[in-house]
């Protein structure tokens, strides 16, 4: 299992409704998107924070474990924004009001990604896929997000497997070999999920499997209270924001 | 290259949701005719698209010297037809912004239609195209990934130019610096998963040939197509 969604089958937040996570957790990454950078994405980073590592019991380091992967793609991908081309100033010359936007942007990312983590860390997908019917997704495609999330796991587990025993044979240590083994890697990891699938069809055929995966829900409620908590402070950061952004100004 | 959370401003996200809808809804229309016409689709498609999902894990050593992972929407593609890839893509990316917080949910839309639309359609449209003026698999193969690789990052940094203008020579001047960027990384990148998907292909063939003719991939009995292969 990946290390979010363990977490999330662990979470203090486990048992509470999907939709009051969704409310919460995407609520800020909107906020995060819509307000201005300065000071609307600092609020919605430091409240989703302050969610995550406070009621909802993450621990520091795997948030930032997985925070890290994000802000270091945002990073990257700031850089280029710190550059004009084909300006006045030469073909390749810094950007006037660059840094500025880089620094706009990268709030406005990691904030916007702490607001999809809090979600993840909270809730695991298998208790969001089966109710998606529910929200109008076509059954049959649910069935096969289903399945591609159990099979996922077991391949991912393989193909670790399989790496560690290339590498104890060898076949890790030149160019070629590891061109080899990654090629074998893949057809094996295909030749595994179709495997994978025919085992299932079987052992589901043999249970009476008529089109349908029915998978147990574990039974929750939205609590009116936590969405209007949500509400409370998704609002108090827009009008801090404004508030602040005008007396700064 | 999956755009992060937050990355576009949200016009921009939300008129690229806008853009890939139809042809996810398109997918989703023909996904569920298959598998309401033969329900055990489900496991078959299920098993494909966590197949993706793996190959999207998979490091590919690159030229430079770094690591990187292949798209897999060429092989996907292939093997899966472009309209099932729109769905399997479009949850590959929703699993994978979820459960390895790459890429982002406000940027699904943008990063569908450069993953889950272009790359799967461009790529199956060379492949086709090669076929049918009989070029061995192999080859068709190669071009397939080869081009759905490079056109997805070709869309990617059109995406981030209509996004981000250079201050100086506005859309065009960011399109050079976006594309510029991936040239040097992604080049070097659309050849190796080209290579990779070759080498894959061949091992199924020795390996699935039940699978690959199931889904189309090899004519019933058709070891003509092998044939031309060895």
């Amino acid at each position: 299992m990946l290390p979010i969604d363990a977490a999330a089958h662990g979470s203090r937040w486990r048992r509470r409704h999907p939709c009051e996570k969704a409310a919460l957790g995407f609520g800020l990454t909107v906020c995060a998107v819509s307000l201005p950078p300065w000071p609307g994405a600092v609020l919605v980073a430091a409240a989703a924070v302050a969610v995550l590592l406070g009621p909802a019991g993450v621990a520091p380091r795997q948030l930032w474990r997985a925070w890290r992967i994000p802000l270091g793609f945002c990073v990257t991908g700031a850089i280029p924004l710190l550059f004009a081309v084909g300006g006045p100033d030469g073909f390749v010359a810094l950007a006037p009001d660059g840094p500025l936007h880089a620094v706009r942007l990268l709030l406005r990312t990691s904030a916007a990604s702490l607001g999809v983590l809090l979600f993840a860390f909270t809730t695991p997908v298998s208790d969001v896929l089966p109710r998606l019917v529910r929200a109008g997704v076509p059954g049959p495609v649910v069935d096969v997000a289903l399945v591609m999330y159990r099979i996922g796991f077991l391949l991912l587990d393989a193909v670790h497997r399989i790496r560690q025993a290339q590498a104890a044979r060898l076949g890790l240590t030149t160019r070629a070999a590891t061109w080899r083994s990654l090629a074998g890697l893949a057809a094996t990891a295909f030749v595994r999920a179709f495997d994978r699938a025919q085992r299932l069809q079987i052992g589901l055929a043999g249970r009476g499997y008529d089109g349908t995966l029915r998978v147990l829900v574990p039974p929750a409620t939205v609590s009116a209270r936590f969405l209007a908590a949500t509400a409370g402070l998704l609002a108090g950061i827009v009008a801090l924001t404004f508030v602040l952004e005008r007396s700064l100004l | 290259m999956h755009i992060a959370e937050g990355f576009l401003p949200p016009v921009h996200a939300a008129a690229w949701g806008v853009a890939s809808a139809p042809f996810v809804i398109h997918g989703v229309r023909a996904l569920t005719r298959e598998v309401r016409a033969n329900p055990e689709s489900t496991l078959l498609l299920g098993a494909s698209g966590a197949f993706t999902f793996v190959l999207s894990a998979l490091k590919i050593p690159s030229v430079t010297g770094s690591c990187s992972h292949p798209t897999g929407t060429g092989l996907g593609a292939i093997l899966f037809r472009p309209p099932i890839m729109a769905v399997l893509g479009t949850i590959t990316l929703l699993f994978q912004s979820l459960l390895l917080a790459h890429g982002g949910l406000t940027t699904l839309g943008a990063n569908v239609f450069s993953l889950a639309i272009v790359g799967p359609w461009a790529g199956f449209a060379v492949y086709a195209l090669l076929r049918r003026s009989g070029a061995p698999l192999m080859v068709s193969v190669f071009f397939g990934a080869f081009v759905a690789d490079l056109s997805t990052y070709c869309v990617t940094s059109v995406q981030l130019a209509l996004a981000f203008p250079d201050p100086g020579s506005g859309i065009a001047g960011a399109l050079a610096k976006f594309g510029g960027i991936f040239a040097v990384t992604q080049i070097p990148l659309a050849v190796s998963e080209g290579l990779l998907t070759v080498l894959v292909m061949r091992l199924l063939l020795q390996s699935s040939k039940g699978e690959l003719t199931r889904l189309g991939v090899l004519l019933q009995g058709g070891n003509k197509k092998e044939a031309a292969v060895r």
